[in-house]
């Protein structure tokens, strides 16, 4: 125990070296914010790497710093609603999912729906909406697929959605329509969406 | 031929039924048997580098308990970019700390066609390509990222833990 408590107080006071690409200001921020995060428990590694895409892509340190700070906040907004002991990806994918519109109690009721990992459950939730459809109608079909269909299905709904709206869908229309056909063949443990799928053409 | 054949093993089986007399002291002689054989785990082989062992694994974890590498369950992915005109292109996300040195991209007999392969454990991943070291380009095959903070498109890649 002597020992984990030094390794983690050695761990809290050195910074991490990546940091150093950010210029000081912009550093002692950040690390301010990765402290901060590492004392509440939150992942440490989204936060750096947030502010190394800023670096990178040359941003202003305000804006970093903002970023780094929003991404501290909704990731305990996502451990909130994801419970006790979400993994570091599922708190990612549900900050993505509540960024993109979907509440606390859509995760919470996903929680309860899915068993672990939420991952593609709430990035596809994400995604869907990144391409047009509207959160509510998102959710709602994650949360309708969750019990059953694997990520594989989820991801192939996915597709699905957006291979209909570049074909000139209303995005809430293709998730309905899709939502209706993917459900008969997840309740039949098939691969859904899939128009090309020879147990689909077979069905009356 | 079958009248005899049930005799025969009539007879048999009243002698398997007879009781058996087991000899005086057997109990003793096997207790005193099974007594020198030594038990496992404790010839030769004390406990504590377990339980050290088992204490430095437990530190580990404890130190670091949202280490996104230590997931087991990688997959190998390809990222491909349709750039004719580019000298150069590079890979950079959250999964190569945004570094562009990290993974450039290869095109294969100069056709434009930039491709790479990296390792990525279960997670939500942040990317862009990186043309000729100035333009950032999303991926036009992946979900675009939504929550752009710093102007330039992203794109996000999900790996499943499971079925995926």
């Amino acid at each position: 125990m002597i020992l984990a408590a030094l390794l983690l107080v050695t761990q809290v006071a050195v910074q991490d070296p990546r940091l150093d690409r950010l210029d000081p200001d912009t550093r002692s921020a950040v690390a301010a914010v990765v402290d901060s995060a590492r004392v509440a428990r939150l992942p440490i590694e989204p936060i750096i790497q947030r502010a190394l895409e800023g670096a990178t892509k040359g941003a202003p340190s305000a804006r970093i710093v903002a970023a780094v700070r929003k991404l501290a906040v909704d990731l305990g907004t996502a451990r909130a609603a994801l419970g006790t002991s979400p993994s570091e990806a599922e708190l990612e994918a549900a900050v993505a999912a509540l960024r993109a519109g979907a509440t606390p109690q859509v995760i919470a009721h996903l929680r309860e729906a899915r068993r672990p990992p939420l991952t593609m459950a709430l990035s596809v939730l994400a995604d869907l909406v990144a391409s047009g459809v509207p959160a509510d109608s998102a959710a709602a079909a994650v949360l309708a697929l969750a019990p059953k269909a694997r990520d594989a299905d989820l991801v192939e709904f996915r597709r699905a959605v957006e291979r209909d709206i570049a074909l000139g869908a209303p995005p809430g229309a293709a998730t309905s329509v899709r939502l209706n056909a993917g459900a008969l063949d997840v309740s039949g443990g098939n691969s859904m969406g899939n128009p090309n799928n020879p147990t689909r053409r077979s069905r009356p | 031929m079958f009248e005899r054949e049930d005799e025969t093993v009539e007879r048999v089986i009243q002698h398997l039924r007879r009781p058996v007399a087991i000899a005086a002291g057997l109990d003793a002689r096997v207790m005193r048997e099974v007594a020198q054989v030594p038990r496992e785990g404790r010839r030769g082989r004390p406990l504590w580098p377990v339980l050290a062992a088992a204490a430095v694994v437990a530190t580990v974890l404890v130190a670091r308990p949202w280490n996104r590498t230590a997931a087991s369950k990688a997959d190998t992915l390809q990222f491909v970019l349709v750039a004719p005109q580019a000298a150069s292109v590079a890979l950079v996300g959250d999964f190569n700390d945004w570094d562009p040195a990290r993974s450039p991209m290869q095109t294969a007999h100069g056709a434009g066609i930039w491709a790479t392969v990296i390792r990525l454990a279960p997670g939500r991943y942040r990317y862009a390509f990186l043309v000729n070291g100035v333009e950032w380009r999303a991926d036009p095959n992946a979900p675009a990222a939504k929550d752009d903070e710093f102007g330039t498109p992203s794109s996000v890649i999900t790996v499943g833990g499971r079925g995926s």
